[in-house]
């Protein structure tokens, strides 16, 4: 579900290192994303374009695999068989996203074991937003539908982007949120239009969610050099401004249609039709997002035990001869 | 003993801190398989993605649930990635097949002597978009297999990129087994149409 | 009890039982691909639920939802195998290797019941079970000839697990009537098409299947007497539907 990890750190001051590349072979490239062609694997490509592809893509990946814990809480627990079936294959689809992005990261040269390596190891980012707990149904219902909104605003934009395997994988994962999104929507407008118990349930699950969403798409992005670049071929589709300016567009008015409210006084779209809202807690997020937040630790730990527990399944099924090649496509 | 909001998490019994682990050996993932898939009746594989498995029949396993139980299926291919052999990629609107060198005569000779075998073709028509079967061609390599193909599939027109695999190398569903997809149609709990909320919705709003 | 009831729940329940707790490895598996089909395959053990309860209730029982989210642990007739905590990858493959080798060869069975609601069921869901049974076949041919460590794990949940798998085919005191009615073949039948079922594919490996003579089935799942992990089990389920009964969630 969750494309938007990375936005946020491109490092803007950094060099863009094309000085060092090969001017002719950079000139069919670009004509190429000019024309509006795919990149395949095997294509030359700039080191720049290589390095931002594998980090998005890489956190991407990750962000759906950590992404399945918060809404796996509520798996064993989910009311009801519809509920209960759909959030199977929701957390199931999750880890499905992952594997399709993973490869997709994998046909630029970083193997899986070195992705999963650096995530465990806590030296590979993933959605800050799934450092936060879900401590209620309603938290998953406002995940489902809010969190899965917000990812699909993001997905749908890099889905054009210029790179063949990440266009592929992102194609697939689009036709399954669309399943997401629905069973989001219809779980919360459940809880919102129910009795008053849900009805409690799910604004206050919205009330603690809402902070986390409005800074899901990252903080406005300082225009460089280096987002011109990465922008021009295709690697960053919409800028993070326009990208949660369309989410609100499109589900603020869903959410108060049901009675909901949000908790931002300062929430409002004015004359220009662009929303105005309080801005987000940069800070915290930069603290969460380092390492400090409230579910930060169990995250890893639990996918570290997944990789443990998991290690002599794997061992055992190693054949001695086998080669890694990179998937191709 | 960590705690968490997660029973599943909890029954883990995790310590509150563990020291990190180290990185993961070579190919802990495994290698990796290419898997196509037949969307319906008659209609030609298309490749989907490929899975991280130890060997051929686990690939199949996994690459059944991976990329068919959300969309209609009817049968499946997976091989070695290793297996394909794969030509440079050419510009959409262009055709591969006219850039193919011509064997060298010492190939060529080879292939009259030698015995034959199959060989899959697979097209790709335009730049992110995904390898589809043509058919099959018979040759006693893959260089020779190729030119076959460009013979027999070159004036299907625009081709980017094509994949030869040796059709040994692919492992196929068994046609006996068609009846493991029979289902997927009816898991509608997994598909959008099943949440229709807008009738809620309005009832709600009127009675507002 | 009315001997199709007597077997729609015994039915029921299993699957949902073991559904619901192969759910639990859900973003936790070994590996990315199988932690995906581990899924799918749970999926299709709540779905096959379902549709037992449905049948149970044209036959006048409460909805579905009721059935399965309000009973307590003595209303459950579940073998008590698909009620232990998933434990580690070895016991949770074995359980669905012994487990689901039984519900192919029940289908199969079933697919020609006298009862044509359920026949039709049952000829629905074969496929699928074809699936889990070649699932469980692959994982256990390979792991019961790998490595030394492997292969001594899946030896021991074997061991741990059979005594509990017998307990599949408890009988109950509507087994005549379920047989003579032509509603299904019967358990003491199913058995011997389990044991030659499982010889088949353990032969193919390292692994020694004991001899089931001599092992005491666990039984009384199908009498209501159960292991103290299954009323947790059953809270868990139903901690969000019990708070607010009257709800449409």
């Amino acid at each position: 579900m969750y494309g938007s990890a990375s936005t946020h750190d491109i490092p803007t001051q950094a060099t863009t290192g094309l000085e060092n590349e090969d001017p002719i072979l950079l000139a069919e490239f670009e004509a190429r994303i000019a024309r509006g062609e795919k990149i395949e694997p095997t294509d030359w490509m700039p080191q720049l374009y290589r390095k931002q592809l594998t980090r998005m893509i890489e956190q991407h990946a990750h962000s759906e695999i950590i992404g399945s814990l918060p809404e796996g809480t509520w798996i064993t627990r989910a009311p009801g068989f519809r509920r209960k079936m759909a959030q199977m294959a929701k957390v199931q689809d999750e880890v499905g996203h992952a594997q399709l992005l993973y490869s997709a990261a994998e046909t630029l040269g970083k193997t899986r074991e070195q992705m999963l390596s650096d995530l465990i190891n806590g030296k590979s980012k993933y959605s800050n937003v799934f450092n936060y707990p879900t401590p209620t149904w309603a938290d998953s219902n406002v995940i489902s539908w809010l969190i899965d909104a917000g990812a699909i605003v993001n997905q749908m934009a890099n889905a054009k982007g210029s790179y063949g395997p990440y266009c592929r994988a992102l194609d697939r994962i689009c036709a399954e949120e669309a399943f997401h999104l629905k069973y989001g929507h219809d779980a919360v407008v459940h809880m919102a239009t129910g009795t008053p118990i849900q009805r409690k349930m799910m604004q206050e699950a919205l009330n603690r969610w809402w902070p986390a969403i409005m800074t899901f798409f990252g903080p406005s992005d300082k225009m460089s050099t280096h987002t011109e670049i990465l922008m021009r071929w295709k690697v960053k589709m919409a800028t993070n401004d326009a990208c949660r300016q369309q989410f609100l567009d499109m589900y603020v008015p869903k959410i108060l249609e049901i009675g909901l409210t949000l908790p931002d006084a300062n929430l409002r779209k004015n004359e220009d039709g662009v929303w105005e809202f309080s801005e987000p807690d940069w800070e915290d997020f930069k603290r969460v997002i380092n390492g400090d937040g409230p579910c930060n630790a169990e995250r890893i730990a639990v996918r570290r035990a997944a990789e443990e527990n998991g290690a002599w399944v794997r061992r055992a099924m190693q054949q001695p001869k086998a080669q890694y090649v990179r998937p191709l496509a | 003993m960590l705690f968490s909001l997660d029973p599943r998490i909890s029954r883990l019994e995790l310590p509150e801190s563990a020291p990190a682990p180290p990185d993961k050996a070579a190919l802990d993932q495994f290698p990796t398989y290419e898997v196509f898939h037949q969307r319906k009746e008659n209609t030609a594989y298309v490749y989907v993605g490929p899975v991280h498995a130890p060997e051929a029949d686990v690939a199949f396993l996994f690459g059944k649930e991976q990329f068919s139980r959300r969309f209609p299926c009817t049968g499946m291919w997976v091989v070695p990635t290793e297996a394909i052999r794969v030509t440079e990629y050419g510009d959409d609107q262009q055709s591969v097949y006219d850039r193919l060198p011509l064997l060298p005569a010492d190939v060529l000779a080879a292939t009259d002597a030698a015995v034959t075998e199959a060989y899959d073709i697979f097209h790709l028509k335009k730049r992110g978009k995904a390898h589809t079967h043509v058919g099959q061609v018979q040759a006693t390599s893959p260089e020779a297999a190729l030119q076959a193909a460009k013979a027999a599939f070159g004036d299907q027109r625009p081709v980017v990129n094509v994949w030869v695999i040796r059709s040994t190398d692919l492992l196929r569903s068994d046609e006996a087994d068609r009846d493991m997809w029979t289902t997927t149609p009816d898991k509608k709990y997994r598909e959008a149409i099943a949440y229709k909320v807008q009738d809620r919705i309005d009832r709600f709003k009127q009675e507002g | 009890m009315d001997p199709k009831l007597d077997l729609l729940y015994r039915l029921a329940d299993d699957q949902l039982i073991l559904g619901h707790r192969n759910s639990e490895w859900n973003g936790l598996g070994p590996i990315l691909e199988e932690d995906i089909a581990f899924s799918s395959m749970a999926q299709d053990k709540l779905g096959h639920s379902l549709q037992l309860y449905m049948l149970l209730h044209e036959l006048g029982e409460a909805e579905p939802d009721t059935v399965a989210f309000t009973r307590n642990a003595p209303q459950f007739h579940c073998c008590q195998l698909t009620e232990l905590p998933i434990g580690e990858y070895d016991f949770s493959l074995i359980r669905h290797f012994l487990f689901d080798h039984a519900e192919l060869l029940r289908f199969e069975a079933l697919a020609n019941s006298s009862y044509e609601p359920l026949a039709l069921v049952a000829r629905k869901v074969k496929g699928e079970l074809k699936y889990h049974v070649l699932h469980a076949n692959t994982w256990v041919k390979r792991l019961g000839t790998a490595t030394e460590e492997a292969i001594t794990r899946m030896q021991a949940a074997l061991e741990f697990t059979l005594p509990y798998a017998l307990g599949i085919f408890e009988t109950t005191d509507a087994e005549n009537e379920i047989i003579s009615s032509g509603l299904f073949i019967g358990e003491k039948e199913l058995q011997r098409r389990w044991e030659a079922s499982i010889s088949k594919v353990l032969a193919q490996t390292a692994l020694t299947l004991p001899d089931l003579r001599l092992l005491t089935p666990v039984a009384g799942g199908r009498h209501g007497q159960h292991t103290e992990h299954l009323q947790p089990l059953l809270d868990e389920m139903a901690e969000v539907f019990r708070l607010d009964p009257t709800a449409d969630w």
